[in-house]
């Protein structure tokens, strides 16, 4: 998940008091990173930079500098503060007024207004990636979250969230000189070109504009210039997110403005007016608690953990991860801060619990109850078969099963033949690697290609593998364990591959004939179907001559190739 | 010096030089001469044993002499052909005497075709013996004398013609001679050079002694180089010397027949698994997104199942069918939780979509697969599943890599004995002592948990994943018992043990590589 930058003196700053910052060392820090499944990928320390990869991806609060230090200040405190932007605020909010239509494009937005934090360098970029990261990777490309903030003294409130004909409305987005269109803005602006493709098909496109018809942005592209470029020393901010998912909105906002909190701002709730229905009704106060108060039994945590820890330990711990909890007889009742979303089920508190007691607080105990360990049937038969061929003197192989079909089809003479088709990719990167292997012998052919200077004789096996075609089969192909074998050198010839296939069956307890067959990739008369009990199992013989030159190998090949996954169920 | 062992250490060409030595009165000393006409050996041949038998110090030199030998040049050797100037000068003297004819020195030089300075020379000596006499007018006339060095000149042609002869055994009078015809700084056209030729004499040295009595001891036994089925046959290998080898020569190669370096590895893994007492599971290369990903809890619209993190199948591009009452509760717990307690992800699930066909991304999906298939309770399964990720190809990423990983279901499991599993993963998978659990994320495991150990070779090292599975997970496959879920990440450890440091080296083609990698477990 996402790998974020971080100052050390802004989050030292962060995890004291204002003006009282609180050091720590990096070895600390590196301990403490496990409270928010954070791994140090990097510091710099003339710069104080370093770089933090954050593993959850439902804890979006945690891919910033406050969210970290936050996690980490509760903990130590042993309580979150409770966030008063929540609590009713006196008098009537500023509004935001959404338009009709704006269901049928980008439904949902939250606000709210932040006053006193006088932005700081550091600040500022950690508000510009915070930004990114949750547009990005939290709101899908911009999909499904896109955030933006602004100067709040050049808004006239309301607001409206409206849908712009794009020919018409205009204004400089951020990165140009000029005003432009929005249709000039998703052909041209570089944010336009990258994110246009999600407003693909809409006439009218969503665009806010304050009480003075002075556009703040087209969302999800890009700000206005003038109203939209936040800059250091600014003191009064106003963010909005729009998107698709309600509650993913709302989230977002609460994340923002709890950042924002933490750094010292006031927050200013903003009352958004829809004329159509929402999960949260037709006026919504952003931000907005969302979380559901939940009653989760003492035992159910007792026993996924294992240990027994009682009503208080529980609570204790919860409430040190930043948890509202209240305990009753047998269990406790709790709610996650308004920052995060990421309670679904009983087991989700569980790990919480355990993460804030430390993972060290838990000793480790044995699994007891007794199982018999084993190895497949057709594992037993492949590692036979590959005790047989080392026996017989083959050095074994070992190849990726994705491969081209250049290889695998063509170079076998199999074009447009029945042993030709192939699991295919359709999303390949290159040719390379765009189908799976349908046989054996290419992969040891590729060896034989690459090494005509190593030593001969050659005499190669692999056994693995193979995706076999089969419309079918619920997946439209059946996955089989194959065994392959060559042999090349000046004089290889077909009754040698054939002593050795002779001595391999022999030992597997099978008894075979071999039937003359055309295939395209074995010189004619010198291939066989190699049959057991009735059912063809595999191939052998002298590979062509042709096939040999499109592999680029001087020397004669002979070999053998049998299905174990069909020569196990044969009698 | 162990005379056994140099006497069998003694190659034929040795033994046939030694061996003349043995033929001759103890203590005589022998020139390369005497040894080559005894021993009929080429030259090389021996010059090549008498160093071997130098080396070995079974000869030793027991003096040198210096001589000097006379032998013809090719100019010498005409004259043997066609005779040579001074007796051409007498002779074309005599003949105009007897027949009156006028000879000068210029007739000498153009009739006969001599060279000026061989006809003056001829006529000098001539006349100093008084066989010739120069008339007025320059002419030249025979006295009928003889000449004593044309007589003379005659003879060392002959003997020469057969071999060189040393100096020595010439008269003082022939050595004379010699010394005026023979080849000097300015005069190159003579018939005679004289050579100083160094004879070396050879004695046995005591070990040499002792080695010509031991050879004479073993005289009458045949040595053989191979033992054979006949000398077997008939018993007269008991008669037969087999020679010795210099078994210190590195040998031939041989391509053995062998497993491969990484299976091995990953055998070692799989013997480990199963001797505590988990079963093998296998599952499809191709799976349904519904097995690979809904089944484990992965919302739709999960960033990891986006079009550039899997590879979906062209065609068919959906499976049939997805196999119920799964699919249902699946669904169900994806969107409200259906059963199990959970909010769901409160999102439509699209059924289509959890039909679409992907390769498989995970080795979860095999265990998702067992779940659904009634597994014993308790019970311990893995599988090493090959899996393939969208992902551009470089040293620590491959299209295709094995996952090891599994499952352990019982009444007795929580998160205490999910840690005992990890420890004994540690200790007996990568013999470590000292490990650390770490919190972790993983879309279907809650609590989730992250294994540190410290390797003995490698440090510290995240040695695998595991945690809870989910309820969301387990329940809607019909497991109502708690489950971990649990993989190993083995692929450093296997570029450890095989010496690569590129994980596509795990899959070479590179057979010289294959061939030579030992692997160390």
């Amino acid at each position: 998940m996402p790998t974020i930058s971080i100052f050390k003196s802004d989050l030292e700053s962060l995890l004291g008091s204002p003006g009282a910052p609180r050091t720590v060392s990096i070895d600390e820090l590196q301990e403490w990173l496990t409270l928010v499944k954070g791994e140090m990928k990097g510091y710099q320390a003339d710069t104080g930079e370093l770089r933090v990869e954050l593993q959850d991806s439902n804890r979006p609060d945690l891919w910033c500098c406050e969210g970290i230090a936050r996690q980490i200040r509760i903990k130590f405190g042993g309580t979150a503060k409770p966030h008063p932007f929540l609590s009713k605020q006196p008098g009537r909010p500023p509004q935001l007024l959404v338009a009709p239509g704006l269901d049928r494009v980008r439904p949902y937005v939250a606000a709210c207004a932040a006053t006193g934090y006088w932005v700081t360098e550091q600040g500022l970029a950690q508000l510009i990636q915070t930004q990114e990261k949750l547009a990005d990777i939290f709101g899908h490309k911009r999909k499904t979250v896109s955030i933006g903030i602004y100067r709040l003294q050049k808004i006239r409130f309301p607001v409206t969230y409206e849908l712009a004909n794009p020919d018409d409305a205009r204004f400089t987005p951020l990165g140009m000189e000029t005003p432009m269109t929005l249709s000039e803005i998703l052909m041209v602006h570089p944010k336009g070109l990258e994110y246009g493709s999600i407003l693909a098909g809409q006439s009218r496109l969503p665009l806010l504009r304050d009480a003075e018809h002075r556009p703040l942005s087209f969302p999800p592209i890009i700000n206005s210039r003038e109203i939209g470029e936040v800059l250091v020393g600014d003191d009064e901010l106003f963010v909005e997110v729009t998107g698709t998912d309600a509650a993913m909105v709302v989230l977002t906002l609460n994340i923002f403005a709890a950042n924002l909190a933490d750094r010292g701002a006031v927050i200013q709730p903003i009352a958004v007016r829809y004329p159509y229905e929402t999960p949260f009704g037709k006026r919504v106060v952003t931000p907005r608690d969302i979380g559901r108060p939940r009653a989760i039994q003492i035992e159910t945590i007792e026993r996924a953990l294992g240990q027994e820890l009682g009503a208080t330990v529980v609570k204790e711990a919860l409430e040190a991860y930043g948890y509202h909890v209240s305990t009753g007889n047998k269990s406790v009742t709790v709610k996650l801060p308004p920052y995060r979303q990421d309670l679904m089920h009983a087991m989700d508190v569980v790990e919480d619990v355990a993460m804030s007691l430390g993972y060290g607080a838990f000793s480790p105990e044995m699994p007891s109850q007794f199982t018999v360990g084993g190895l497949s049937r057709i594992e037993q038969l492949s590692d036979r078969a590959r005790e047989l061929m080392v026996g017989l003197g083959f050095q074994e192989i070992i190849s990726n099963i994705l491969g081209s079909p250049d290889h695998y089809r063509d170079a076998m003479r199999l074009e447009g033949t029945e042993w030709g088709t192939m699991v295919e990719v359709r999303n390949a990167m290159s040719s390379s690697f765009s189908c799976l292997r349908q046989w054996m012998i290419p992969s040891l052919l590729r060896v034989e290609a690459a090494s005509a200077r190593s030593f001969y004789p050659h005499r190669l096996f692999e056994a693995g593998e193979v995706a076999i075609v089969d419309s079918a089969h619920e997946v439209g192909s059946r996955t089989e364990t194959v065994l392959g074998a060559v042999i090349a050198h000046a004089a290889a010839h077909f009754s040698e591959i054939h002593s050795c296939l002779d001595a391999c069956l022999y030992y597997l307890g099978k008894t075979y004939g071999l039937e003359p067959i055309p295939h395209p990739s074995f010189l004619s008369g010198r291939v066989g179907t190699i049959v057991v009990s009735g059912t063809p199992i595999g191939l052998i013989g002298e590979i062509h001559p042709e096939v040999l030159e499109r592999w680029q190998i001087a020397m004669p090949v002979v070999a053998f190739e049998v299905n174990l996954s069909r020569l196990e169920q044969v009698v | 010096m162990n005379t056994t062992f140099s006497c069998d250490n003694l190659h034929p060409l040795e033994i046939a030089v030694l061996g003349v030595f043995g033929a001759h009165p103890a203590g005589a000393a022998l020139t390369t001469d005497q040894l080559a006409e005894a021993t009929k050996l080429e030259s090389s041949q021996l010059s090549m044993a008498i160093e071997w038998l130098l080396a070995k110090q079974l000869l030793a030199v027991t003096s040198e002499t210096v001589t000097s030998v006379v032998s013809l040049t090719v100019v010498g050797k005409t004259y043997v052909e066609r005779s040579f100037p001074l007796d051409r000068v007498l002779s074309a003297a005599r003949e105009a005497s007897s027949t009156g004819k006028r000879l000068t020195i210029a007739d000498l030089q153009t009739k006969e075709g001599l060279e000026p300075s061989d006809v003056s020379k001829a006529v000098g000596r001539l006349k100093k013996e008084g066989a010739l006499l120069v008339v007025q007018g320059g002419c030249l006339e025979s006295t009928g004398r003889p000449s004593p060095s044309v007589e003379a000149m005659r003879a060392l042609l002959r003997d020469l013609h057969e071999a060189p002869r040393p100096l020595e055994s010439f008269s003082e009078v022939q050595q004379a001679l010699i010394h005026d015809y023979a080849v000097k700084r300015g005069s190159a056209k003579e018939p005679f050079r004289i050579e100083d030729r160094v004879t070396r004499f050879y004695r046995l040295s005591p070990a040499g002694v002792a080695a010509v009595n031991a050879l004479a001891g073993q005289a009458k036994t045949e040595e053989v180089a191979q033992l054979s089925p006949d000398l077997l046959k008939d018993g007269s290998w008991r008669t037969k010397r087999f020679r010795k080898y210099t078994i210190s020569l590195r040998p031939p190669r041989i391509a053995a027949g062998k497993k491969h370096p990484y299976r091995e590895f990953l055998d070692a893994v799989k013997l480990k698994l199963v001797s505590m007492g988990f079963q093998e599971m296998r599952g499809s290369l191709v799976e349904t997104e519904f097995w690979n990903m809904d089944a484990l809890f992965m919302p739709q619209f999960h960033p990891a199942r986006d079009i550039h993190d899997v590879y979906f199948v062209k065609e068919p591009a959906r499976a049939s069918a997805v196999a119920e009452p799964f699919f249902s509760r699946v669904a169900a717990t994806h969107e409200h939780g259906g059963t199990t307690g959970s909010t769901g992800w409160g999102y439509r699930f699209d059924p289509e979509r959890a039909k679409r066909l992907v390769l498989r991304s995970q080795g979860t999906a095999v265990s998702a697969r067992t779940l659904a298939l009634s597994p014993s309770v308790p019970g311990k399964y893995f599988s090493i599943a090959r899996c393939f990720r969208y992902d551009q190809v470089d040293a620590t990423h491959a299209t295709d890599f094995f996952q090891v990983e599994g499952i352990v279901l019982g009444e007795d499991i929580n998160f205490r004995t999910l840690l005992g599993l990890l420890n004994l993963f540690a200790r007996e998978v990568a013999q470590a002592k000292e490990v650390k659990f770490v919190p972790a994320y993983f879309p279907f495991t809650e609590p989730s948990v992250e294994l540190h150990v410290r390797h003995p070779r490698l440090g510290w090292m995240e040695l695998g994943g595991a945690g809870l599975f989910r309820p969301e997970v387990t329940q809607p496959l019909g497991v109502t018992v708690p489950v971990i879920a649990w993989g190993l990440g083995l692929d450093r450890m296997a570029m450890v043990a095989l010496g690569v440091h590129d994980i596509r080296e795990l899959f070479t083609d590179n057979l010289d590589l294959i061939r030579t990698t030992r692997g160390a477990f």
